[in-house]
Formats: C-alpha cells, sequence, structure tokens
C-alpha cells in the first residue's frame, strides 16, 4: 500500500490553474524527485499535500487515511513533514528551541534528541544562538532537522540544495539517503538536476499544473515532453 | 552566591519592602504603589498576548472593564465580599476573552487587532443599554468601605502572579510555541503546532489579570461608570508600557510600568494636555528604533537568559 | 420589541441605510486601497477622516465657506497629510510583521488625535448648513446626507474610472497584485506607495467634511470610522476593490434595519456583532485567503 497517494488534485488561484488534476503514490522507503519549470505547481502540491492548501477537487490519502482539505497542524502531527523554498525558522528562538519546540512528552528527552539532531549537522555548539544569527546555510540545516524532530514518516524537502555549499550539501544528501534506510519516504522538489538525478529512485514532472511524466531519472532525462517542458517549443 | 540565587535574594527583599511599606507609608504613597501593581498586573497581562504571539490587542482594558463591572454588580446588588466578587472579575474576563477569541483569532492577520480595536465602543454602549443592572450612564455605587490597605495586598499579588505567570509561560514549550505564532504562524502550523488553540490559550490567561484588576479598582474608587472603566487611554498606557521595556520578556513589562508611572507622576502630569501625543510618539519610536524595547535590547546584546 | 414592519418604514430603511452605505464604501476604499497596495492596515485612518472633518469646519467657521466646496481643499490638505505619513513612517514598516504596522499606524492615530484636542478642543463643533429633510411620499431625506451620498457615489464612481482607465490607476492595481509582478513591470513602487496612501486620505478627507454637515465633530470620532472601514472591507472580501462598495452598501443597510428594533445605543453594537457573523461564517474573507 503507498505511504500517500494523490488522486487526481486540482487547485486554481482565480484565473489560474497551479495544479491540474495530478495523480501520483509515494511508497514507503523511497526517495522521489519533483521538478518542473518554475511556476509549473510543485510548492502549490506541497501546500496541498501539507494543508495549507485546500485542493478544489481530487483526494490525497495518507497512511490509509483522508487528509486533503484538514489542518496543517494535523497532518503534520500524523506524520508529514516539510522544508519551505524560502527559509521558516523562528529566528528569535535559538537552535535548540527551534527543535523542541515542535516535540511534545518529556523536555528532557526532546532535548536530549535536539542536541543529538543538530550534532548531526554539525551546530552543537550553536544550539544557543538565536536562529536569526545563524548563516543561510545554518539555517537551513535547523530547519531540515527541525522537520526531523517528531520523526514523521514522510519528509517533504522543498528545494534543499539551493544556497548550500557543495560540502554541506553533501552531508545533507548523505542524511537524506540515511532517512531512507531508515524507512522513510522523502519527496524532494529540487532544481539542481545532479541532486535529482543522483538520489531519486522517481521522479514526477509538472508542467503548467500537469503532470507530464513519471519514471527512474534516467528515462526522465531523455524524455520528449520534459526537454520540451524545460526548453520551450 | 550563584547570579540566579542573587537574584531570588534581591526580589525578595523588594518584596518584603513592599509588603511592610504599608505599615509606614503615607495614605498617598500606599494609594500610588496601588496604582503602581495594577499597571504591573495590566501591562503584564498585555504582553501574555500580544508580546508572545504578536497578536496586537487593542481592546485589552475591555477586561478591566468588564472585571470591574461584573464585581461592581456581585458586591453591590448580590452582597458579595470583594475578594471573591474581584476574582470573580477575572472569571468575567477570561469569559469576554472566551466570546472575542473563537471568531477573532481562528484567522490570521489583523482581523483580531481591528475586532478589539471595535470592542470597547461596544461595551461601553451595552453597558449604559443594561441601565436597570449596571447603573448605566450614571454609573454604579459600592457600599462604602474603607479597604485601602487590604486592596494594596490584593493588587500586589495579583501583580505579583501576574508576573510569575510570564515566567512560568515563557521558560515552557508553550512559551516557545506562542512565539512560533509571532514569528511565523505559518511554519508553526506546518510543524503540528495546533496556533488557534494556542493563541486561545494565551489570550484567556491574558484576560484573568485585567479582569482581576478591575474588580480590586472598583472596589478601591468605590464607583463606576463607562467612561472610567473602558478608556482607550488605559489601553495605550499598557501598550507604551510593554512596548518601551520589551515585549515578549518576563520583566520587560515591568520595567516599562515602574518607568512610565514613575513618569507620568512626576513630570507628566503636568502636561497632561500633551500625553496622548507623547504616548503616541513613543509607540511610533519604539516601533521604528527599538522594536525590542530595552530589555529585549539588552537581551539581545548581552545574550541574556529569556528569564530576564 | 415587536414592531410591525410596514412597507413605508421598510422604504425608510432601505433609503437611509444606502445613504450610509454609499458613505462607508467610500471612505472603506480607501482603507481597502491602502491595505492592497501595501498590506498594511492603516488604524489612522479614522482620524484622517476626523481631520477632514475639522478642515471644513475650520473654512466654514472662519471664512464662511459653503461645507461642500470645502471638499477640494479637506481632500488635498488630507493627500499631503497621508503621502508624508507615508514617505517619513509606514514605508519603513511596510515589509515587517504586521505588528510593527498595526502599533505604529496605532501610534500616529492617538498621536492624531491629541494633535486635534491641542488645535480645537474636546467641544463639539457642528457646522450647521444644511438642515431638515426632504419628503418623499412616506419616506423623509435628510437633505444634507442625500447631498453626501450623492457626492460618496461620485467620488467613489471617479475613484473607479481612476484605477479602472488612467495608467497610474493601473499600477496601483498592478501593484496590488502582486508587487514582484509590478517591478519586473517598471513601475515605482515606492511613488505607488505614495500615491495610494494620499488617495486613501483624502478618500477619508471627504467622508469627514460631508460627514461634518450631518453630526457633531470631535477629536474622538475617527476610531469608529477604522472599525467600520474595516468590516465594510471583510463584508466584501476577497480583497477587490468594488467589494468594497457591496460591503459599504450592506453595512448601511444592516444598521438601519437594526434601528427600528433597537435603541441607538445597542445599533452601536451592531457592526459588531456583524463583523463577528461574518468572520464566523466565511472566515476565508478579505485577508484570510491571501497567500503567505
Amino acid at each position: 500500500m503507498p505511504l500517500l497517494e494523490i488522486a487526481r488534485v486540482r487547485k486554481h488561484f482565480g484565473g489560474v490553474t497551479a495544479v491540474n488534476d495530478v495523480s501520483l503514490a509515494l511508497e514507503p522507503g523511497r526517495i522521489y524527485g519533483l521538478i518542473g519549470p518554475n511556476g509549473s505547481g510543485k510548492t502549490t502540491l506541497f501546500n496541498c499535500i501539507t494543508g495549507l492548501e485546500r485542493p478544489d477537487a481530487g483526494t490525497i490519502v495518507f497512511d490509509g487515511q483522508r487528509i486533503d482539505g484538514r489542518k496543517p497542524n494535523r497532518i503534520a502531527r500524523r506524520g508529514i513533514g516539510r522544508t519551505f523554498q524560502v527559509i521558516r525558522v523562528f529566528p528569535e528562538l535559538t537552535a535548540l528551541e527551534n527543535l523542541v519546540v515542535v516535540t511534545r512528552g518529556a523536555r528532557a528527552e526532546a532535548e536530549a534528541r535536539a542536541v543529538e539532531l543538530l550534532r548531526l549537522v554539525k551546530l552543537e555548539r550553536l544550539a544557543g544562538e538565536f536562529a536569526g544569527n545563524l548563516s543561510y546555510g545554518q539555517q537551513k540545516l535547523v530547519e531540515f532537522v527541525r522537520v526531523l524532530m517528531p520523526d514523521p514518516s514522510l519528509i517533504l524537502l522543498d528545494e534543499p540544495a539551493a544556497g548550500v555549499n557543495r560540502t554541506l550539501l553533501n552531508d545533507l544528501l548523505q542524511a537524506v539517503a540515511r532517512l531512507r534506510d531508515r524507512g522513510k519516504t522523502v519527496l524532494l522538489v529540487e532544481h539542481d538536476m545532479k541532486v535529482v538525478m543522483g538520489l531519486c529512485e522517481t521522479v514526477f514532472v509538472l508542467d503548467h499544473g500537469d503532470k507530464i511524466a513519471e519514471g527512474p531519472p534516467g528515462a526522465i532525462q531523455s524524455d520528449e515532453r520534459v526537454i520540451e517542458a524545460y526548453f520551450g517549443r | 552566591m550563584t547570579r540566579v540565587g542573587a537574584a531570588v535574594a534581591v526580589l525578595l527583599v523588594v518584596l518584603a519592602a513592599l509588603a511592610a511599606y504599608p505599615l509606614v507609608g503615607t495614605g498617598y504613597g500606599v494609594r500610588a504603589m496601588l496604582q503602581l501593581f495594577m499597571w504591573i498586573a495590566l501591562a503584564a497581562s498585555w504582553n501574555l498576548i500580544s508580546g508572545l504571539t504578536g497578536y496586537v490587542s487593542f481592546g485589552h482594558v475591555a477586561f478591566f472593564g468588564a472585571g470591574a463591572y461584573a464585581t461592581g454588580i456581585l458586591v453591590s446588588t448580590a452582597g458579595w465580599p470583594w475578594p471573591p466578587a474581584a476574582l470573580a472579575g477575572g472569571v468575567a474576563g477570561a469569559a469576554l476573552a472566551f466570546l472575542i477569541g473563537v471568531p477573532c483569532l481562528r484567522l490570521k492577520g489583523p482581523y483580531f487587532a481591528i475586532a478589539m480595536l471595535g470592542l470597547n465602543e461596544v461595551l461601553r454602549a451595552l453597558i449604559s443599554y443594561f441601565e436597570g443592572l449596571t447603573g448605566g450612564g450614571n454609573g454604579l455605587s459600592l457600599p462604602t468601605l474603607q479597604a485601602t490597605t487590604p486592596v494594596y495586598y490584593a493588587m500586589g499579588l495579583t501583580a505579583l502572579l501576574v508576573v510569575a505567570l510570564t515566567h512560568a509561560v515563557i521558560t515552557s514549550r508553550f512559551g516557545l510555541r506562542l512565539m512560533t505564532i509571532r514569528e511565523d504562524e505559518v511554519a508553526a502550523e506546518a510543524m503540528g503546532i495546533d496556533t488557534f488553540r494556542h493563541k486561545l490559550y494565551a489570550f484567556l490567561l491574558s484576560a484573568v489579570g485585567p479582569g482581576i484588576v478591575g474588580g480590586l479598582a472598583a472596589r478601591d474608587q468605590g464607583y463606576i461608570e463607562p467612561m472610567s472603566v473602558f478608556p482607550l487611554a488605559t489601553t495605550i498606557t499598557m501598550i507604551v508600557m510593554v512596548l518601551f521595556g520589551g515585549k515578549g520578556t518576563v520583566w520587560g513589562p515591568v520595567l516599562g510600568a515602574v518607568v512610565l508611572f514613575v513618569f507620568q507622576e512626576a513630570v507628566w502630569a503636568r502636561f497632561i494636555y500633551l500625553h496622548q501625543l507623547l504616548f503616541g510618539a513613543i509607540i511610533v519610536a519604539v516601533v521604528l528604533l527599538m522594536p525590542r524595547g530595552v530589555l529585549g535590547l539588552l537581551q539581545m546584546r548581552y545574550r541574556l537568559p529569556r528569564t530576564i | 420589541m415587536a414592531v410591525a414592519l410596514t412597507p413605508a418604514m421598510l422604504g425608510q430603511v432601505v433609503v437611509s441605510g444606502l445613504l450610509a452605505g454609499a458613505l462607508y464604501a467610500m471612505v472603506a476604499l480607501g482603507l481597502a486601497l491602502i491595505f492592497g497596495v501595501m498590506r498594511v492596515i492603516n488604524i489612522a485612518h479614522g482620524p484622517m477622516l476626523m481631520l477632514g472633518a475639522y478642515t471644513t469646519w475650520l473654512l466654514f467657521d472662519r471664512f464662511g465657506m459653503n461645507p461642500y466646496l470645502t471638499l477640494p481643499v479637506s481632500a488635498a490638505a488630507m493627500f499631503v497629510l497621508g503621502a508624508l505619513l507615508q514617505r517619513t513612517l509606514v514605508f519603513r514598516v511596510v515589509d515587517a510583521p504586521e505588528l510593527s504596522s498595526l502599533l505604529l499606524t496605532f501610534g500616529v492615530s492617538i498621536a492624531l488625535v491629541n494633535v486635534a484636542q491641542l488645535l480645537f478642543t474636546s467641544d463639539l463643533r457642528s457646522v450647521e448648513f444644511l438642515t431638515g429633510s426632504i419628503a418623499l411620499g412616506p419616506i423623509a431625506i435628510s437633505k444634507s446626507r442625500a447631498i453626501a451620498c450623492a457626492f460618496a457615489a461620485a467620488i467613489t464612481g471617479l475613484a473607479f474610472l481612476f484605477l479602472q482607465h488612467t495608467k497610474l490607476g493601473k499600477a496601483i492595481r498592478a501593484t496590488s497584485q502582486s508587487r514582484e509582478v509590478a517591478l519586473v513591470c517598471g513601475i515605482d513602487v515606492q511613488r505607488i506607495h505614495l500615491i495610494a496612501f494620499g488617495l486613501a486620505s483624502a478618500l477619508a478627507a471627504c467622508g469627514g467634511t460631508l460627514v461634518a454637515v450631518m453630526v457633531a465633530i470631535q477629536p474622538e470620532m475617527g476610531q469608529i470610522w477604522t472599525f467600520k472601514s474595516f468590516l465594510v472591507i471583510v463584508l466584501g472580501g476577497a480583497g477587490n476593490y468594488p467589494g468594497a462598495l457591496l460591503g459599504g452598501l450592506l453595512l448601511g443597510l444592516v444598521e438601519q434595519l437594526a434601528s427600528l428594533f433597537l435603541t441607538t445605543q445597542l445599533s452601536e453594537a451592531v457592526a459588531y456583532v456583524l463583523l463577528v457573523l461574518a468572520l464566523l461564517v466565511r472566515p476565508s474573507g478579505l485577508l484570510g485567503g491571501r497567500q503567505t
């Protein structure tokens, strides 16, 4: 059974169709890529999955239950975590607090886990620093590990590679691969084709809100419609 | 002695001095301190909703007024003694906050701020409408009672409790979640935080203190009427105190209340006609030049802990 | 409070409601303009109306000017004041968190009220110019309200023509749609902000002039207009400028209808109940639907 199943989801903004009858399914324990030119509806689809937008039509089933139109915090609690294209850490909370704040249960446990995650991305020494004072790359990492805090089963990453230097990027990609090895499902929006091709097992391509292709990276790269979408007709 | 220990010691000494003050102080002095306690409680309460979540309440005096009327009615018509009546004032404040919060806090953006702005006018109109029960525009008199000293202690205790509550909230994960609403509400929701519920809880907490304080003030003055318990000026003063001292901090509202109250008594009393202009200018200046207020600034610069 | 509703009474309600509604719509359009273009709710919008009313009173009282002829003066004065406000203060908080712009314009608003108190005292002022009413069958129409409605309708109409058909108006609408797009199209967004704030304040001032002939003027008369203008935008919904028209008329009608059954004091609360209902029934009103 797929972990996430999106069926004929549609979203309009005024006269513009941002997502048009998109269907896709994610199996557990795999890494998926979502690509497409700017404005093709990738972020809108993310927003529909995470409840920030209510789809106009279609269904989204996660872990056997419908989640479309539910409140974002409910969906998050079910086990979907996401990052944002533009960094959205809480700037006046410390790096540690950014992580601790999204947890429930015993606080000491949460703090221990948060420190461990910060160590994973080599930020443990900056745990007490306000997130707003960290560099762009560091904030990106804080946001990344914040997603992992509640231990979600599906992780949506919106352009994780953008604006991150090479060394950092490699760490990040390794971390994503490890997540998959631990049974997590990852869906990432990415412009950097090397990242997508190197990491993803299956790639979905959106263009003007339509899903125009789906398949392993190699096949996608030579798909005529994809090339047309990217390089014009 | 550790720094925390020293701070606690200083705090205890100050509290002891304040507790002993009515034994030695003049009538004027006791009354002035009582007023200061009132402002501390009000400013710290406003900080709980607006300083922490960033949802600006432009009508917080409504809870003060609701508390004053609830207490006034209970004392004068139901014959309650004033201490439980003042507590009931706190309940009245929270009940009113619930009525407004449920529709207005569901949404993001300035709905809440404007709803609170309009609230004063409405309450004033309603109170003068329900004349039979509330005495209407003519006001409501409470039975005469010399209770300045007990009210002093009650007011001081309320202020202390609101500040202690602020401390507890700010050091808890609940408080951190409130701050995420201020920082980035959408991200907070996407991280699984039920922002509506958190805003509502913060709002209810922020309404209890003003309700009690309103009740105590009603007892102290012995007479209430709509214009005297719902003045926009009270809300403005709370806002100025918190902004000046540092919104979202534990001691900022206290600092702001003390500084502004002293200035008000010592200096501005002579420029009463310029009062609002000064307050308006302070708000504008703080927002533009020192958005974190005095304590927030120190906190950032010297990396002080949140509990300052 | 059983009141038999006769057709004449209903007619009176509709007429009075529409008269008041036109005024609401005009003033609210100003608030909507500022919100649309820079995502700022200007708490000082009502106090701008109050200053417009005082401008009219001053010219009428000192120079015996016909109050309706003071309209361009008060509009121009508030245009300048509004633009100045935007240039010196508001522009600094356009991109800041909402809290900043709300607090800043709130600070400005209480300062303006105090300035009015200093200049004009808190005494009630009135412009006694046009009193009495015209009888239209069983329906009585206050002369000053009828003229106010006509002016408001004309000014609102002109504002819409301006927004629809002039280059500047189109630039304003483009900026409300998306600042990024406006920038890409080579629109000077700073200038648009300035003009929008000026125009919005001028609309408020026109409201002030027209209101001055109808009711007593005092420094604190403005706050309620900020509130009602906001309500009108919420009722109109969707952040579109025509929505403000509909919302204004709706508010006028509901208030008049309520005044049939309620005392004056209680009908003050009607606007409030309306806001709460609007928020409960269509929570994705004007601002909730916006992308964050």
